[in-house]
């Protein structure tokens, strides 16, 4: 259980040392953690990207893993995560500053002037996916992605998700590209909304994410069609993803762990090694089956590929529909 | 039917009837009263101002007990407007024209007991209502698109400018206020940015909880400061059980008795109007049993009927009012905004999805606004003498009181001082407006509708390749177009009604 810990009490003030300086060989000769770590969340409480947060801070609680240390939890919220995450950022090389991430950690960069962006943060992993639906209501008569793209050639279709430039619309437009394809995206303001579009039969279909419309499923009056996750979700085994039903892009949101730029490699090392075990546990794995998230994790500099790669995905649907220069 | 509606409503009593449930809602109840003794603040102001006693509950504790602050404030705001003919709010107006006239003549004891009764049947009416209502609603509901919702909200904004009293433009002013207020932020159909300044503050727009502590605590107390209300000396009032005239009459109970019934399901219907709520109920409940009676000329003039009428209606109001709210996620009135700004801050997002995910919320809410109100009868009659002795409170005392739960209250919601300057800036606007004669109740309603028009609209206009048959071919948008029709051209057909009238008059 406390394999992670400090063997040897070297580097006392290993938050002011700087990244590449550091003496220490291997992970394990850092004394870490020696400080309270403050977890910021850039969102108010009671939200997606609050409640993985706390959830995480459980479970280092629970098993012990972050030692004898406290760890504090705040909330800063405002501008969809620009607050928090420049506060984070200008913890530079703090060890003992960490945030977890979400869509706007992405997005928030490319649609207002922030002072940072993801590439400013050290990455630690990707926790969960945070993936989309593609619904349409169980009498539809599209029974496949298929149907869909063969009458979208024809007639002209609608299709709903939340915001203008979110997550939903670069979803609808990767299909559009990838099925060269037109369709109308109709934003709304919330699930809520999206969820009754569908159910009045205003759209001829959604984009979602699984929790939203995981009732509507259940009870039979949804039915999702694709999901963008590379691979299909563990919980929704029966939802065939885009990319095996040859639409070849895959999306999805990073719930994911940074740090502040500058760390010490070995307190990132530690992290990632921590986190590895965080996955492991049945608490993480009850959560991401309440909130309908799947479970694959990628770490590290992979971590950081990933969100370039997202990163591009958004800033292209961004700029096709006008929304950033 | 009835068995589902007794089966939920046992859900909600066993999600709603636990110690510390109660107890909060007793709180909630008991202060929501006291707040809605002080002139010039209702259940709008009771909400935004105790809205942060509830940080640190458990949601649906916190939520039964703003249920009991809304219906404590509405009971409490009754009783100035029979004491000291100074009503909480634009609900409790009607309340005053025969309630004062039976204080003066000292039968304030009987008028206080009856208020308290009508309020419980008004009340009581307007749950039992919504029991039977919201299962059909929410079902209703889901086949609500954006064209249905558009329609529906500019129904409601249409209703309260014309309900808007005496000034019309002053009330459209006060609603465009409120949307410019309102515009600000990321626009949601085109994603881009309108009058942020480049202020990441701005982007996620102007939260409209500060906003409206601001008009409605702020606001009022500057505005009672200006007109020297702390400098009044209140004439002391005496009531007590033992004194004479304290209960009311045989009379008073039987005259009354169909009194109850009509102003119940008046207001009842009222609430259910988006944009009007207790306001309209209170004044049509009022004007209907005058008009009923076979001796109107009692009226105004210390008439027991007269009180009872609008208390049943404002309460079965506030109850009808929870329909819209509940299942569309579409506040009524000014209060109720309030309590949907109340509920998204619990991560509830009011509308036909959260009967189907959170019935336990939903039902156990509804069961509370029952109980509620049986707190409320026990309390408000146990407890007369008492909540009349808070009257003799010097108002000097009162104000840093509120000044300070305003300011904490809003640096609290999100930890941001912009959002208490924006606080400060709403108390100063809302100052103004009170002074000259304008309304924040229309304000806070458009700058939260305004949004969810402008968006609903666009909405509708996208999926239907930008036709407007999309609001007469579906079949509840053309039933909600002939409504907004008819509040349209109502006023010209009176006018044009009553010229030819006059005509024929003048002719024969």
């Amino acid at each position: 259980m406390h394999k992670l810990k400090i063997i040897t009490p070297i580097a006392t003030i290993a938050a002011l040392s700087i990244a590449g300086h550091a003496t220490a060989q291997q992970n394990g000769d850092i004394a870490y953690p020696e400080e309270t770590l403050n977890w910021t969340v850039a969102f108010g409480p009671g939200g997606g990207n609050d409640l993985m947060s706390r959830t995480v801070v459980e479970i280092l609680n629970k098993y012990d893993l972050y030692g004898d240390q406290d760890i504090i939890v705040e909330n800063r919220e405002g501008g969809s995560g620009a607050v928090g995450w420049s506060f984070v950022k200008n913890q530079q090389g703090n060890n003992y500053h960490i945030t977890s991430t979400s869509g706007n950690f992405i997005a928030t960069p490319l649609v207002s002037n922030t002072d940072w962006n993801y590439a400013d943060f050290t990455p630690v992993g990707l926790l969960a996916n945070d993936a989309m639906f593609f619904v349409v209501p169980e009498d539809s008569e599209f029974e496949t992605m298929e149907d869909f793209v063969e009458a979208a050639e024809s007639e002209r279709l609608t299709v709903g998700g939340i915001g203008a430039a979110g997550p939903d619309r670069v979803v609808a437009g990767l299909l559009m590209e990838s099925a060269d394809i037109e369709f109308e995206y109709v934003p709304s303001q919330d699930g809520g909304q999206v969820v009754t579009s569908l159910t009045s039969g205003s759209v001829d279909a959604i984009v979602s994410n699984p929790s939203e419309v995981a009732g509507q499923i259940e009870a039979g009056n949804f039915r999702a069609l694709g999901y963008t996750e590379a691979e299909r979700s563990d919980i929704y085994p029966d939802v065939p993803t885009f990319v095996e039903q040859g639409y070849d892009f895959s999306f999805s949101l990073p719930r994911g762990v940074v740090l502040p730029g500058g760390v010490d490699e070995e307190v990132q090392e530690w992290w990632i090694d921590t986190m590895k075990e965080v996955v492991e546990t049945s608490e993480w794995k009850d959560y991401l089956k309440t909130n309908g998230l799947s479970g694959n994790t990628i770490w590290g500099d992979d971590f950081s590929d990933y969100l370039e790669n997202t990163s591009g995905q958004f800033e292209k649907t961004l700029k096709d529909i006008g929304a950033t220069e | 039917m009835i068995a589902d509606i007794f089966g939920n409503l046992g859900m909600g009593l066993s999600v709603a009837i636990t110690p510390i449930n109660l107890l909060f809602l007793f709180i909630g109840a008991f202060v929501g009263m006291i707040v809605g003794l002080f002139p010039g603040f209702g259940p709008a102001a009771g909400i935004a101002i105790l809205l942060p006693l509830t940080f640190g509950l458990d949601p649906t504790t916190a939520i039964i007990m703003l249920a009991g602050i809304y219906y404590g404030a509405m009971y409490g705001g009754t009783i100035t407007s029979i004491l000291i003919n100074t009503p909480g709010e634009s609900a409790t107006v009607a309340s005053t024209l025969d309630g004062y006239p039976l204080a003066q003549q000292g039968r304030a004891g009987p008028a206080l007991v009856m208020q308290a009764i009508a309020s419980f049947v008004g009340g009581t009416t307007g749950v039992i209502l919504i029991c039977a209502l919201i299962p059909t609603l929410a079902n209703l509901a889901a086949s609500f698109g954006p064209s249905e919702y558009f329609l529906i909200i500019l129904f409601g904004l249409l209703l309260l400018a014309t309900v808007m009293g005496d000034n019309k433009i002053n009330g459209i002013i006060s609603a465009l206020i409120g949307f410019a207020v309102g515009m600000v932020g990321v626009d949601v159909i085109s994603g881009s940015q309108r009058f942020t300044f480049g202020s990441p503050e701005l982007i996620g727009g102007i939260y409209f909880v500060p906003v409206a502590i601001g008009l409605f605590g702020i606001g009022e107390l500057l505005y009672c400061i200006y007109i020297g209300q702390h400098k009044i000396e209140l004439k002391k009032l005496r009531l007590s059980f033992r004194s004479e005239n304290f209960w009311p009459t045989r009379k008073d109970y039987s005259e009354s008795k169909f009194t109850f019934i009509r102003g119940s399901v008046i207001g009842f219907i009222a609430g259910l109007l988006p944009g009007s709520g207790g306001t309209l109920g209170s004044i049509m409940g009022y004007s209907i049993e005058k008009k009923v009676a076979k001796d109107p000329e009692k009226f105004g003039k210390g008439e027991m009927r007269g009180l009872v009428a609008p208390e049943c209606a404002n309460n079965a109001a506030s109850a009808g009012s929870m329909v819209p709210l509940l299942s569309l996620g579409i506040p009524g009135s000014g209060s109720t905004a309030v309590l949907l700004g109340a509920f998204m801050m619990w991560g509830l997002r009011p509308g036909p999805m959260m009967i189907v995910n959170d019935p336990e919320f939903v039902w156990g809410l509804i069961a509370s606004m029952y109980l509620g109100n049986i707190v409320l009868i026990f309390l408000c009659i146990a407890a007369i003498p008492l909540f009349v002795k808070f009257l003799d409170i010097p108002y000097r005392l009162v104000i840093p009181i509120i000044v300070v739960l305003c300011v904490v209250g809003t640096y609290a919601l999100h930890s941001s001082i912009i959002e208490t300057w924006m606080l400060v800036a709403g108390g100063l606007l809302g100052f103004g407006m009170k002074l000259y004669g304008y309304s924040p109740a229309a304000t806070v309603l458009a700058l939260v509708l305004g949004g969810m028009a402008e968006n609903t609209l666009l909405q509708s206009l996208i999926a239907s390749d930008g036709s407007l048959m999309v609001f007469v071919e579906r079949p509840i948008s053309l039933f909600l177009t002939c409504a907004v029709a008819v509040v349209l051209l109502a006023p010209y057909a009176l006018k044009l009604y009553r010229y030819v009238t006059k005509r024929n008059v003048g002719l024969v």
